[in-house]
């Protein structure tokens, strides 16, 4: 094949991806209710769509490209797919050797597995719904509904895409490769090499991306902790694993917020709620929900016995989705305040600003005191309530991460997900992946991602849906 | 040395009033501690040192204060302790490493963190913060209030967690009647400028806020705090005896918000400690019954007012917010309308409210 027809090949794909385009676009318009509108007009009046939908609130500045369309496994010119190139069951090397079935395997192969963490099946078969909600007719009748179906689309198309997109780049290098040899263009094929080895170290990053692509992952969030039985010891315990979460949260990089703090009457806490703010806390932060056992010398047994303590802990997204967001009426609140006893006002200065909002009709609660003013205590107890109501709504509506949005009253003790042990011997184990490390000490100060990454990616690498 | 300004007025406030004018030296006011300059150095292990020591002082109070005066126990004590070391520290890490055992890890405690202000100076602070109940918010120079931080010092009220309501109804007013965004709004006797500046952010600029207040030492605190907020375009600070200063404005505010000394006398003596002690007593003692300055402030609002203008004034409680209705519905028959009493949150009523009738 001379350069010329492989050229014209390529040219032929991306025209072809273009007819797809205007067939769709002639399909689209009658929905839209321009059924008179010729196509002609309808390129210019694509022109002045985001203006229009500005104004009327419809979605179709974009075009709408369709699972059907995405489906369709993107091969090089002699028909090898991705799927083709894991069947070969080519030898991967390490990237220091220009060998290019070895970074094309393993680019592959992290295709493979980031298509798996994104549960490309699901996520398909997800699209094509939502394609089929987007072309009902009395679609925008209700707006709030179509805006979330419509951005859910486009956030997965977008995922797709990217994808895709990444499948065809490696096909095409490999094209390149094959017709670099074929016409002694050595520099066309050191330049095809390369350009793989980018695409095999960025490749791994995906993989990592892929982990965090839950539906709020990227949100802020806020860790509960509370203690188990056993009084003061768990106490203590629950304020080790608090701050094992502070620490960790800040060397992530995340704003950590101390909302709302229950200290235990000799020692630690009873309960306590922190907010983290920053990207991707809750992804990152949900896999440590449940129970926390530790098992050490007391420091507060004057016989030095062995005890084991147990902390739970909970984990809520901060997510900005309207459809979750409970309307709360101030009718509903019950809210109490430090009463100073006396007259108040002029004649008592304190400095206790406490505030506890209940909501009567669930009878969920929130406290803050961290504030230093009465009027901010209020607005952080709001927002810890806000986020609980969410919550419970969120769990109502039971969607993907409901499992991880779980409230401490849910969580069952027996639910426990790692085990620290202090004495006779020294290590932390995760009970779910079965990772362990032999430094407690480092973790207890916030060295927590290698369990976190392990759970993440076990617990979405795990069979059961095969791309 | 400190409370001489509060203290010359102990005896007869209410006849030294015209010659308070007097004081008006032109103080400058104090810089909150927490905008301090980090100036100072020190290791880690004697800010901890010091940390010990506080908790110990805090812990040897226990109850007292609140068996004596209603004051803080030592869990409060403790909770501000944290917050004089988050004002006073530059870098805010410190503050949660101070809780951890330093002494387990004597190497974290070598390192030296900044100050903003000298470790001798937290010794003396926290002695009187015990041994002399003075404020925590004079210890800091300043009091969170609402969504503000206000700089306060001896002379200057701390403003009250009561107090934030007086904006709230302010932001109800006018979320009804437009009308009123708009206009002169007077905030008498403004202390540290607190519900000033509060209600000048809720209207959002629409309004003209003037506040007064006799005391020079009020003035330039306030003054400072208007600046720190961006807001001296739109409040103006006046000097004099309630509406005295306000001639030029006589009817024709769309609201008047006071919250003026209305503790009885004979209550000055038994107050809690950091208040009867340490507080400028013209800020808090209302004459025999309390009800001086409101009886005063009511009087005035009838001329000062414009039709329609709204009022609202802080009080001691339940009997003075109904002795102030029925005084208005006597006193001032049919000229006020839509009196209100609204309690306060813990539901001690707290305020009265209520309107100039429109011109018929
Ligand atoms: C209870 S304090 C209120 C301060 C501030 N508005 C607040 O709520 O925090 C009363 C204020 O009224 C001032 N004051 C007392 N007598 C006054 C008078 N005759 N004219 C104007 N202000 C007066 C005091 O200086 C003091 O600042």
């Amino acid at each position: 094949m001379s350069i010329f027809t492989f050229r014209k090949q390529v040219c032929y794909r991306i025209f072809s991806l273009f007819g797809n385009v205007l067939i769709s676009r002639h399909r689209l318009i009658p929905k839209l209710q321009c059924s008179s509108a010729a196509p002609q007009n309808c390129v210019l009046w694509n022109h002045g769509t985001s203006d229009f939908s500005r104004i009327s609130g419809f979605p179709f500045s974009t075009l709408r490209l369709f699972s059907t369309q995405v489906a369709v496994e993107p091969s090089t010119s002699d028909g090898l797919t991705v799927e083709g190139i894991l069947g070969n069951r080519w030898t991967i090397l390490d990237e220091s050797e220009s060998d290019w079935r070895s970074h094309a395997a393993s680019i592959a192969q992290s295709i493979h597995l980031i298509k798996k963490r994104l549960q490309w099946k699901k996520l398909m078969m997800r699209l094509e719904l939502l394609s089929v909600e987007l072309n009902k007719a009395d679609l925008w009748d209700d707006p709030a509904h179509a805006g979330k179906i419509n951005r859910e689309h486009g956030s997965i198309m977008s995922k797709i895409k990217e994808i895709m997109a990444f499948e065809r780049e490696l096909l095409e290098h490999i094209d390149m490769i094959k017709l670099a040899r074929e016409e002694n263009d050595t520099e066309l094929e050191s330049e095809s090499l390369s350009a793989l080895l980018t695409m095999r170290r960025n490749s791994k990053e995906k993989e990592l991306e892929a982990l965090l692509s839950g539906e709020n992952d990227s949100c802020s969030c806020y860790i509960e902790v509370q203690a188990g039985a056993g009084g003061t010891e768990s106490m203590d315990w629950a304020a080790m694993v608090m701050q094992m979460y502070k620490m960790w949260a800040q060397r992530r990089g995340f704003k950590v917020t101390v909302m709302e703090e229950m200290p235990g009457e000799i020692a630690g806490i009873k309960r306590a709620t922190i907010k983290l703010d920053g990207e991707y806390a809750f992804g990152y932060a949900k896999a440590e929900v449940g129970v926390h056992r530790l098992v050490r010398i007391s420091p507060f047994d004057s016989n030095k016995r062995r005890h084991t303590s147990f902390a739970a802990v909970a984990v809520i997204p901060i997510t900005g989705d309207a459809s979750t967001h409970v309307q709360i009426s101030e009718s509903d609140l019950r809210i109490e305040r430090f009463r100073s006893g006396g007259a108040g006002g002029q004649s008592v200065n304190t400095t206790d600003s406490a505030v506890r909002i209940v909501h009567i009709p669930t009878g969920i609660t929130a406290t803050c005191q961290n504030e230093r003013s009465q009027h901010q205590n209020k607005a952080s107890a709001m927002a810890v309530l806000q986020s609980r109501l969410n919550q419970l709504e969120m769990a109502r509506q039971a969607q993907i991460n409901a499992q991880h949005t779980q409230s401490l009253s849910d969580i069952t003790w027996g639910n426990q997900i790692r085990s620290y042990v202090l004495h006779p011997y020294q290590m932390v184990k995760d009970l779910r992946t079965n990772y362990e490390v032999s430094d407690p000490n480092s973790v207890l100060e916030g060295d927590l991602d290698s369990f976190i990454l392990n759970y993440l990616s076990i617990s979405l690498d795990k069979d059961g849906d095969e791309s | 040395m400190r409370l001489s300004i509060g203290r010359s007025y102990l005896v007869a406030p209410h006849c030294v009033k015209s010659s308070r004018l007097i004081s008006s030296s032109s103080s400058k006011p104090q810089i909150p501690l927490f905008l301090r300059p980090p100036n100072h150095s020190i290791k880690l292990t004697d800010l901890h040192k010091w940390y010990n020591w506080a908790k110990t002082l805090n812990s040897s109070v226990g109850s007292s204060f609140v068996d004596t005066d209603n004051g803080p126990d030592s869990t409060l004590l403790n909770r501000e302790l944290k917050w004089l070391v988050q004002d006073a520290v530059e870098d805010k890490s410190v503050s949660s490493e101070l809780g951890n055992e330093i002494e387990q890890n004597p190497k974290l405690g070598l390192r030296n963190v900044r100050l903003k202000v000298g470790i001798e100076e937290l010794y003396r602070l926290w002695k009187q913060r015990i041994d002399e109940r003075r404020p925590f918010q004079y210890i800091v120079g300043c009091e969170h209030w609402r969504d503000l931080i206000l700089s306060v010092e001896e002379g200057v009220l701390i403003p009250r967690p009561e107090t934030e309501a007086l904006v709230d109804l302010v932001g109800k007013v006018v979320l009804d009647n437009e009308a009123l965004r708009e206009g002169f709004w007077v905030d008498l006797g403004t202390g540290s400028g607190a519900i000033a500046i509060g209600i000048c952010r809720i209207l959002e600029g629409g309004a003209r806020v003037i506040a007064t207040d006799l005391s020079s030492i009020a003035l330039a605190v306030a003054g400072y705090n208007v600046q720190r907020y961006g807001l001296q375009d739109l409040i103006e600070l006046r000097q004099g005896s309630w509406y005295k200063p306000l001639q030029d404005v006589r009817g024709k505010l769309s609201g008047i918000i006071s919250n003026p000394p209305y503790i009885p006398s004979d209550n000055i003596f038994g107050l809690q400690a950091e208040v009867g002690k340490h507080e400028p007593i013209v800020a808090l003692d209302g004459g025999s019954n309390g009800m001086d300055d409101l009886i005063h402030l009511c009087d005035e609002a009838a001329v000062m007012l414009k039709p329609g203008g709204f009022f609202a004034f802080e009080t001691n409680g339940e009997d003075q917010c109904k002795l102030l209705v029925n005084y208005m519905e006597n006193n001032h028959k049919g000229r006020f309308c839509n009196l209100k009493i609204v309690s306060d949150f813990v539901g001690i009523p707290r305020f009265t409210t209520g309107f100039l009738k429109e011109a018929i």
